[in-house]
């Protein structure tokens, strides 16, 4: 419950740049070793030639977020619309209630958990589809996809 | 001894971006590969390098981008030159001929 509310008040939605970022560099990553893969002896070889080549994997997606956070002043600027509604809400509901507008606070507290819950929803998959499985990368020799977390550590790459 | 890579200056990246994305729209992996096919391993690029400037052309206009499937199906993110980032091309293009005749004349003036 906790984590839903931090993720509801996000006021940038970072969670969600981070993934995308996360998942087109990991994209990259999995071509490289898949070429240099070719050429190497074990796959392990093959992450740590794709990694040199690609440079300091954590220090690119930090930049990357960055930038992204920047070039969304419109989101941004509903999210914080929604939270200011929800938070008008509460205020009518709790100090005007002998004005007897008690379902317009209400409604004003539906609109901003609503419209954020719909933000946050959206933001999980951008283009709104799924991936289709693939077992020819060769992150996923041994069957298990690796997480985006696990994705950015050099030991576990 | 001088080194026969030579680091890549600034600004020169998102020229060498633009002009590598002004025919088709393509994902970061191609734009790499394309990238150092073209430069025939002359200059040294770190792939990792290609993001953040691709971000900050995104941020300027020159560049969109759309979430697709590439051609071995997976989930990637495409960049497409927009019409400010073609002109950016041009005026880019012009400035670097520009320096490159003036350098030239310089070196073998001098």
């Amino acid at each position: 419950m906790r984590d839903l509310t931090r993720k509801l008040f996000n006021p940038t939605g970072s969670e969600a740049i981070e993934r995308e970022v996360e998942e087109e560099l990991r994209f990259h990553l999995e071509l490289l070793t898949e070429q240099h893969l070719q050429h190497a002896n074990t796959l392990a070889e093959a992450r740590a030639s794709a990694l040199g080549r690609f440079g300091d994997v954590e220090q690119v997606k930090d930049e990357c977020v960055e930038i992204s956070k920047r070039k969304r002043p419109l989101t941004r600027a509903l999210k914080s619309f929604l939270i200011l509604t929800f938070l008008a809400g509460i205020f009518v509901r709790i100090f005007a209630t002998e004005l007897h507008v008690d379902r317009f606070g209400q409604m004003l507290i539906a609109v901003g958990v609503m419209g954020r819950l719909f933000l946050y929803v959206r933001g999980l998959k951008p283009a709104g589809f799924r991936p289709k499985s693939d077992t020819s990368s060769p992150l996923m020799l041994n069957g298990t996809a690796k997480t985006p977390a696990s994705l950015f550590d050099a030991d576990n790459f | 001894m001088a080194n026969d890579r030579t680091d890549l200056m600034q600004g020169t990246l998102e020229l060498l971006i633009l002009k590598t994305l002004s025919h088709d729209s393509m994902h970061g992996y191609g734009i790499a590969q394309r990238i150092h096919q073209s430069v025939d391993d002359l200059l040294k690029i770190e792939d990792g390098s290609l993001y953040p400037a691709l971000y900050r052309m995104e941020e300027r206009g020159w560049l969109a981008s759309e979430w697709g499937v590439s051609e071995n199906n997976r989930r990637a993110k495409f960049y497409k030159l927009t019409r400010a980032g073609r002109k950016h091309l041009d005026a880019e293009r012009a400035n670097w001929d520009r320096i490159s005749r003036a350098v030239t004349k310089i070196l073998q003036t001098a």
